[in-house]
C-alpha cells in the first residue's frame, strides 16, 4: 500500500472569529496520483478543507486546529505556507483576482520570481507551461483582454511554475460558460493523466465535473465528511438530494422513467451500459403523449426592430437585431461573452442607445424616454449584488428608488412592504445589509427593483456562484413573480439547467447576430446553435442519441414532464 | 481606456519602449532632478527638447496627451498666473532682480517685463516636467516601473504595490461604470440635469459599493500571492526586467552624463558661486541685479558669504 500524500487524522478547525468549528472529525487519506472531487453545498466546509492543505490555514486565516493534517510528509500546522507552496498549487475560484501579473508571461512567472529564478531560466519554463494549457500565443497579452477561461488557463500554468505535486482547483467552473467549463474539465483531466499529479477539485456542479473520470468523491456537509465513495455508488445512493447537490440531468430522466440504477458506468453517460429493461422504460417515457406546454400569445411588451449598435465606429457589437418578447414570457438570453447579450440588455434599459433601428417598450419608442423613465418599466438586476447595494439597512435599500422619485410616504411604505414580503425579507427589513448571505442580498436587489413596480425584470446571471439550494430558492421566487404577478422575466445566463427548467424561449446571440429565437428544447437540440453560443450539449441530448431517439422531442418531453410535476405541486 | 489614462500595459515597438525598466526609471529620476534643480532657461529648454524628442520617437496617440496638456495649461498656468498678477506683481523683481514696468495701473498693480519673463520660465519648467512624465509613462509598463524601482534599491514590496495599483485601475473603472449604470436605472440622476450638489451626493452613493467590491478583491489577491510564494525571500527576480538592448548602455551612459552635469550645476551655481537670483534673464546683467531672492533655499550660504565680506 502506498503512503498517502495528504492525510487528515481526527482533524478539526475553528476560525478565530467564529464560535463554532467549521470542520469536525475529518479523517481522510489521499494517495499520490489520485483525482478527487470534493463535493458540497456552500458553507459545507470544502474550501476550508482545501485551505488547510495549501497552508492558507493557519498562515492567512488564524484559528484553532485540532488533530493533524500531513501534506507530503509535513505537518501543516507547523510548516510555512512557502514550504507548502512548493508541493501544493492552488487555482482559486476568482480567476480575475488571482491574475497578479500584468501580462500572461509575467503571471506565469510570478512564483518563479518569488523563488529568485534568474529571468533566462524562467523563459523556457513559461514557454513550456503556457503551451501545456494552450496559451503559448498569448504570452504578451494583458489580463483585461482575456476571457475567464483564458485567465484560468494562465492560473493553471502559473501554479506549475514551481513544479508542485498536488493541484487544488477551487470551483474551477464558477465563472466559465458551459463550453469553457467543459474544456477546463478536460484540461484538468489531461494534466492529471500526463503528469500523474494528485488533483483535488472542489465543485458543487457534479454533472460538469463528471464529464471526465474522477477516482473518488468526498461529499461534505456542515463541516463533516458524509460520504467518501466512487462516483457510481454516490449516484446510486440518495445522498445527493439529501445534501442539496444537483444530480445529472440524465439521471433525473432515468429516475422519472422508473429505471433501476444498477447499470455499469452510471457516472459516465458515454460508457453507460443501459440494461434492456431501462432502455425500454426510457423510450416509453420519452415517447409518451403529454400535454404540450402552452405557447404564450399575449401582446408583445418589447420589440427590437433592426437594431444595430457599436461602441466605436470600427466593429458593430450588434447587427440588425429583431425580436419580440411577449407579456409574461420567461426568456433565456444566451451567448458567449462578448456575443452581444449584455449589450442588448443595456439597449433595452436605455443606458446605451441604438445606432440604427427602434426599440419599442409597451408600445412606446424608447428613444423618447429617459433612462429613469425606462427604469420604471424595466428592472435590471446585476450579477453581483454587492455592486448594487448602497444603503446600510435593507428597508432603506429597497426604498431608495422611491425616495428619489419622491413617492408619497404611505404609498412608498406599501410598495416597500409588498416587495419585502414577496421576496421573503419582511422579517429582516430592519437588518443591516452586511449581516445577510449572498443569496439574500440577491433578493434584496430584486426587491429594490420590485418596489419600482416594473413589468419586466432583467436578471443578469442570477445563479452564478450559487449552490443548488440557493439556486432553487431564487428560481422559485422568480417564478412566483412571473406566475402570480404576470411579470416578464429575462435571464441573461450560461446556465443550461436554468434555461431548461425555468424558461419558455431562448434568444441566442453569436458575434453580434441573433442566431436563434425559439423554444428552449429546439435551441438545445440544434448542434450548430450550441457550438456557436458556446453552450454544451446537455446530457439529455446525449441520452437521446444513445437511445436512437430524436433529441428535440426528447428534451421537449423532459420539460413537459417537469412542468406537469411542477403544476401538481 | 488605456489611451484615456496614458497607461501603457504592453511594451511598444520603438527603441524607447524596449529599454529595460531600470534604464527608464534611472533616466526619469535624473531627468526630474535636473528639471527641479534649475530655473535657468538655458538648461530648461534643452531638457524640454530632449523629452519632446523622446515622446515623438515613440509615435504615440497625441490626442489624450494634448488634452491633458491643455487642461494643465489652462488651469495651472493661465488661471494661476492671472491670480498671481493681481496678488503679487512684484515676483519679477524678487526672482529676476530688476523691474522694467511696461504697464502701470496703480502703485501696487503693474505689469513688468520681468513678471512676464518669470511666468514664461515657469511655464517652460512645468512643460518640461510634464513632458518628462509623459515620456516616462508612455515608455514604461507598470511592471517595468516596479522592477526598475526595485533595481534602483527600493524594497520590492513597495514596488509590487506600484504594479498592483496599475493592475487594478481598469477593473475599478469597469466596476464604476457598472455601478453607475445600475444607479441610473434606479433613478439616481448623474447627468447634467441634476444640480451640482445633488450630483456630488449621488456620486458618493456610487462610491460605497465601489469601495466594498474593491476591498473584497484585496483579500483574494493577497491569498493568490501568498499561495505562490510571495515574500518567501528577501529578494526576488523580475520577469519584466528583460535583457539589455543595444541602446541600454548608450542611454545609461547619457543619463550618467546628465547626472554629472546636474550635480556640477548644483554645486557650481547653487553652492560655490550662487547666482544672486533664481532666474537668469537675458536683459538683466549680473551687475545690475537690484534685489536678491528673499526666499532662497540656499540663503544661508549667501548669508555666510556676505558675513565673510565677499
Amino acid at each position: 500500500m502506498k503512503e498517502p500524500i495528504i492525510s487528515f487524522k481526527n482533524f478539526g478547525f475553528r476560525y478565530k472569529q467564529q464560535k463554532n468549528p467549521t470542520l469536525f472529525d475529518i479523517d481522510l487519506d489521499i494517495y499520490p496520483g489520485e483525482k478527487i472531487l470534493i463535493l458540497g453545498a456552500s458553507g459545507s466546509g470544502k474550501t476550508t478543507l482545501c485551505n488547510c492543505i495549501n497552508g492558507l490555514i493557519p498562515f492567512s486565516y488564524e484559528g484553532e486546529i485540532t488533530g493533524t493534517c500531513t501534506v507530503n510528509g509535513t505537518e501543516t500546522s507547523s510548516a510555512s505556507i512557502f514550504r507548502l507552496s512548493d508541493s501544493v498549487g492552488t487555482v482559486l475560484q476568482d480567476t480575475d483576482a488571482q491574475f497578479v501579473g500584468l501580462s500572461v508571461g509575467e503571471d506565469i512567472a510570478f512564483s518563479m520570481e518569488n523563488d529568485m529564478v534568474p529571468r533566462a531560466e524562467m523563459l523556457p519554463v513559461i514557454e513550456k507551461n503556457a503551451s501545456m494549457v494552450g496559451m503559448q500565443d498569448f504570452i504578451g497579452h494583458v489580463p483585461f483582454n482575456l476571457s475567464g477561461g483564458q485567465k484560468q488557463k494562465v492560473a493553471i500554468a502559473g501554479v506549475f511554475g514551481n513544479d508542485v505535486e498536488i493541484l487544488i482547483f477551487d470551483e474551477p467552473l464558477a465563472s466559465l460558460d458551459p463550453q469553457m467549463g467543459m474544456t477546463a474539465v478536460e484540461l484538468i483531466d489531461d494534466i492529471s493523466k500526463e503528469t500523474g499529479k494528485t488533483v483535488i477539485i472542489i465543485e458543487h456542479r457534479l454533472e460538469d465535473v463528471l464529464h471526465r473520470h474522477v477516482d473518488r468523491i468526498i461529499l461534505m456537509s456542515a463541516g463533516r465528511i458524509v460520504a467518501d465513495m466512487s462516483p457510481d455508488d454516490l449516484l446510486r445512493s440518495s445522498l445527493l438530494s439529501e445534501y442539496g447537490i444537483r444530480e445529472p440531468l440524465y439521471l433525473t430522466a432515468m429516475k422519472y422513467a422508473g429505471c433501476s440504477l444498477d447499470d455499469n458506468n452510471l457516472c459516465d453517460l458515454d460508457a453507460l451500459e443501459l440494461s434492456s429493461d431501462n432502455k425500454e422504460r426510457l423510450k416509453a417515457f420519452f415517447t409518451e403523449e403529454r400535454e404540450a406546454v402552452k405557447e404564450n400569445t399575449n401582446e408583445p411588451v418589447v420589440t427590437f426592430s433592426d437594431v444595430s449598435y457599436s461602441y466605436d465606429s470600427r466593429k458593430k457589437v450588434l447587427r440588425d437585431i429583431s425580436f419580440e418578447i411577449r407579456r409574461g414570457e420567461r426568456i433565456a438570453i444566451i451567448g458567449r461573452n462578448g456575443a452581444g447579450k449584455s449589450t442588448a440588455a443595456k439597449l433595452l434599459c436605455g443606458i446605451i442607445r441604438p445606432d440604427a433601428g427602434t426599440i419599442m417598450l409597451e408600445g412606446t419608442d424608447t428613444s423618447t424616454l429617459s433612462v429613469k423613465e425606462i427604469g420604471e418599466k424595466v428592472g435590471y438586476v446585476m450579477q453581483d449584488p454587492n455592486t448594487m447595494i448602497v444603503k446600510d439597512i435593507i428597508k432603506d435599500e429597497v426604498g431608495l428608488a422611491l425616495e428619489i422619485r419622491s413617492i408619497p410616504q404611505d404609498e412608498a411604505e406599501r410598495r416597500i412592504n409588498t416587495a419585502l414580503e414577496t421576496c421573503g425579507l419582511y422579517r429582516m427589513r430592519n437588518w443591516p445589509v452586511d449581516s445577510i448571505s449572498y443569496g439574500q442580498k440577491k433578493r434584496v436587489t430584486v426587491a429594490s427593483m420590485m418596489a419600482i413596480e416594473p413589468d419586466i425584470f432583467v436578471l443578469d446571471e442570477p445563479t452564478a456562484g450559487q449552490d443548488y439550494h440557493s439556486y432553487t430558492e431564487i428560481m422559485k421566487f422568480v417564478n412566483t413573480l412571473n406566475r402570480e404577478y404576470g411579470k416578464t422575466i429575462l435571464f441573461i445566463t450560461h446556465d443550461m439547467h436554468l434555461a431548461i427548467e425555468n424558461t419558455d424561449r431562448a434568444i441566442v446571440f453569436s458575434d453580434g447576430e441573433l442566431i436563434a429565437s425559439d423554444r428552449v428544447f429546439s435551441v438545445l437540440a440544434d448542434p450548430d446553435v450550441i457550438s456557436r453560443a458556446s453552450l454544451k450539449q446537455t446530457s439529455l441530448y446525449t441520452l437521446a442519441v444513445k437511445l436512437g431517439l430524436d433529441p428535440e422531442s426528447t428534451i421537449r418531453h423532459f420539460i413537459e414532464y417537469e412542468r406537469e410535476v411542477e403544476s401538481l405541486e | 481606456m488605456n489611451n484615456k489614462l496614458i497607461i501603457n500595459y504592453t511594451p511598444g515597438p520603438t527603441m524607447m519602449h524596449k529599454l529595460t525598466g531600470f534604464t527608464k526609471v534611472f533616466l526619469f529620476a535624473v531627468m526630474s532632478a535636473a528639471i527641479i534643480s534649475t530655473f535657468d532657461i538655458r538648461l530648461l529648454v534643452p531638457l524640454l527638447i530632449i523629452n519632446v524628442i523622446e515622446i515623438v520617437s515613440m509615435k504615440p496617440d497625441y490626442k489624450p496627451i494634448v488634452v491633458m496638456f491643455a487642461i494643465t495649461f489652462v488651469t495651472v498656468t493661465l488661471v494661476g498666473n492671472i491670480m498671481l498678477f493681481f496678488v503679487s506683481p512684484g515676483v519679477g523683481l524678487t526672482n529676476v532682480g530688476a523691474e522694467h514696468v511696461i504697464w502701470r495701473i496703480s502703485d501696487k498693480l503693474y505689469l513688468s517685463k520681468e513678471f512676464l519673463w518669470y511666468i514664461f520660465v515657469f511655464f517652460i519648467k512645468r512643460t518640461a516636467s510634464f513632458a518628462s512624465v509623459i515620456a516616462f509613462a508612455l515608455a514604461t509598463t507598470p511592471s517595468e516601473f516596479a522592477s526598475g524601482l526595485n533595481k534602483c534599491g527600493l524594497n520590492y514590496k513597495i514596488c509590487t504595490i506600484v504594479s498592483l495599483a496599475y493592475r487594478t485601475i481598469p477593473d475599478i473603472a469597469n466596476d464604476f461604470i457598472n455601478i453607475r449604470n445600475s444607479m441610473m436605472m434606479r433613478g439616481v440622476e448623474l447627468s447634467k440635469k441634476a444640480s451640482v450638489g445633488k450630483r456630488l451626493k449621488n456620486t458618493v452613493l456610487i462610491l460605497v459599493p465601489l469601495i466594498f467590491t474593491a476591498f473584497g478583491k484585496v483579500g483574494n489577491i493577497a491569498n493568490a500571492m501568498d499561495l505562490r510564494g510571495y515574500g518567501k525571500h528577501k529578494k526576488r527576480t523580475w520577469y519584466a526586467e528583460h535583457e539589455k538592448t543595444r541602446w541600454d548602455p548608450v542611454i545609461r551612459a547619457l543619463t550618467v552624463l546628465l547626472l554629472a552635469l546636474t550635480l556640477y550645476y548644483i554645486i557650481r551655481y547653487r553652492i560655490i558661486d550662487p547666482y544672486p537670483v533664481d532666474y537668469w534673464c537675458p536683459w538683466v546683467p549680473r551687475e545690475e541685479i537690484q534685489q536678491t531672492n528673499a526666499i532662497d533655499t540656499l540663503f544661508i550660504i549667501k548669508w555666510i558669504k556676505r558675513l565673510k565680506g565677499e
